[in-house]
């Protein structure tokens, strides 16, 4: 399970010129000021927003004001002190949250977005005479945000990076099954792409598989094999060999009219593969191989026999 | 350190106890020619489950023993080839595609006797 603390990237101060530095401190003066308002705007604004409203009230009020006072806190020492790091790994770990907990992207714009609208009257009514300070308070508020949703959005990105690869080796180990079918008898359907990593766990599964079966034919399927190039057909090729030296025979089944085109068309060397068109055809020649008949028995009803 | 050779009926069994030096492969080699026929032996099964490691020197001299052997009038079969050893062989490309492979020491009697009852059947 993904870690929600677990950011991708290392934290590190933004970088700002000394001019976005004191708009940013201007801005934090009057956000500062009227920072339990602002609050309470916000959450009274977002509370219509269907995502954010039931994630707000889900929320027990004591530790939603809790966590406005750390987040205050870190802000000044941030804006303040230059202390950014604390400051973005929290934002980062919020964001990592979030995400994990299913809230949308899009819905920090909303919060952003209110935001905005409950600041700017606070700022218009401090700059009221100092237009230079409006415009420079107002600047500050903005570089603010791109910083908040900077880091939010670089927390998105990693989390969705894990489940990506989350997802990716869990296909992984799904799809490298060896079934044994009959004594001696192993089916290996293959599914997908197949990359050098699933190549080589293909090959240890099917070479642990066979010891373990003792089995002496394999019938390797690729039917659900949609592209194969040089390079998969050398993986197939090394598995053939490898599951040789331990003593089975691999019959290759499956091969779709496009593939066996490309890899006569790639002057791949087939000589290896012992091949048949379809699943059916290679447990028929599994069968031949161990020796095995498959004969129908007589309907038992129609003799009497319980 | 030289294999022990074991006799089983018409067939001779060669089990590796340990690594084997390049000096101890070609002595495998001698012993087994030899022992083939002394004993009058039509096949030979190269145990090598021991083995962690089988490098170009070890199949090209078991390739070379087969080949002795045929000649000597048995057939061989190499058994044992675990899982880790037979991938870094397909990686090397030592795919040693001439010489009978079987899992194991049952597995390689077994497919030297089929090969066997061929040959009767053949009328040699």
């Amino acid at each position: 399970m993904a870690d929600p603390t677990v950011v991708g990237t290392e934290p590190a101060s933004p970088a700002l010129t000394s001019e976005q530095l004191d708009e940013l401190r201007l801005f934090w003066e009057v956000y500062e000021d009227h920072y339990e308002e602002v609050q309470a705007g916000l959450l009274e604004s977002l509370a219509g927003h269907p995502e954010l409203g039931p994630l707000l009230r889900r929320i027990p009020p004591d530790e939603l004001e809790e966590r406005g006072r750390v987040s205050r806190e870190l802000s000044r020492r941030a804006l303040l002190d230059g202390e950014w790091e604390p400051y973005l790994v929290n934002l980062r770990s919020q964001g990592a949250e979030y995400a994990a907990g299913g809230l949308s992207f899009s819905a920090w714009f909303a919060a952003v977005g209110a935001f905005r609208l409950i600041l700017l009257p606070h700022l218009l009514e401090r700059f009221a005479k100092d237009r230079a300070g409006l415009i420079r308070s107002v600047n500050g508020m903005n570089t603010f945000i791109d910083i908040a949703m900077s880091a939010i959005g670089d927390a998105y990105l990693a989390s969705r990076q894990e489940t990506i690869r989350l997802q990716q080796e869990a296909i992984r180990e799904l799809s490298t099954p060896v079934l044994p079918v009959r004594e001696h008898l192993l089916i290996l359907p293959i599914i997908g792409v197949i990359d050098t990593q699933r190549a080589r766990q293909l090959m240890e599964g099917l070479l642990q598989g066979i010891r373990t079966h003792r089995a002496k034919v394999v019938v390797m399927d690729v039917t659900g094999v949609a592209a194969v190039d040089s390079a998969v057909a050398n993986h197939l090729i090394q598995t053939v060999h490898a599951a040789r030296l331990l003593g089975a025979t691999v019959i290759v089944t499956g091969l779709s009219s496009e593939n066996a085109q490309t890899l006569v068309r790639i002057g791949v060397d087939l000589g290896a593969l012992n091949t048949v068109g379809d699943l059916r055809g290679g447990l028929e020649e599994a069968n031949r191989i161990l020796g095995f008949r498959v004969i129908q028995v007589d309907d038992r009803r129609s003799e009497g026999t319980p | 350190m030289s294999v022990p050779i074991l006799k089983q009926g018409e067939y001779l069994i060669a089990s590796v106890q340990s690594a084997l030096t390049d000096a101890d492969m070609l002595k495998l080699q001698e012993d087994l020619s030899a022992e083939v026929g002394r004993l009058r032996s039509r096949g030979v099964v190269i145990d090598v489950t021991v083995l962690d490691v089988m490098d170009s020197f070890a199949v090209r001299t078991l390739r070379n023993i087969a080949s002795v052997l045929k000649l000597r009038g048995a057939r061989t079969v190499i058994v044992g080839i675990q899982p880790e050893v037979a991938f870094s062989m397909v990686q090397l490309g030592l795919i040693m595609v001439d010489v009978p492979t079987a899992l194991d020491l049952d597995e390689g009697l077994a497919l030297l006797d089929a090969a066997a009852s061929e040959d009767g059947a053949d009328g040699r």
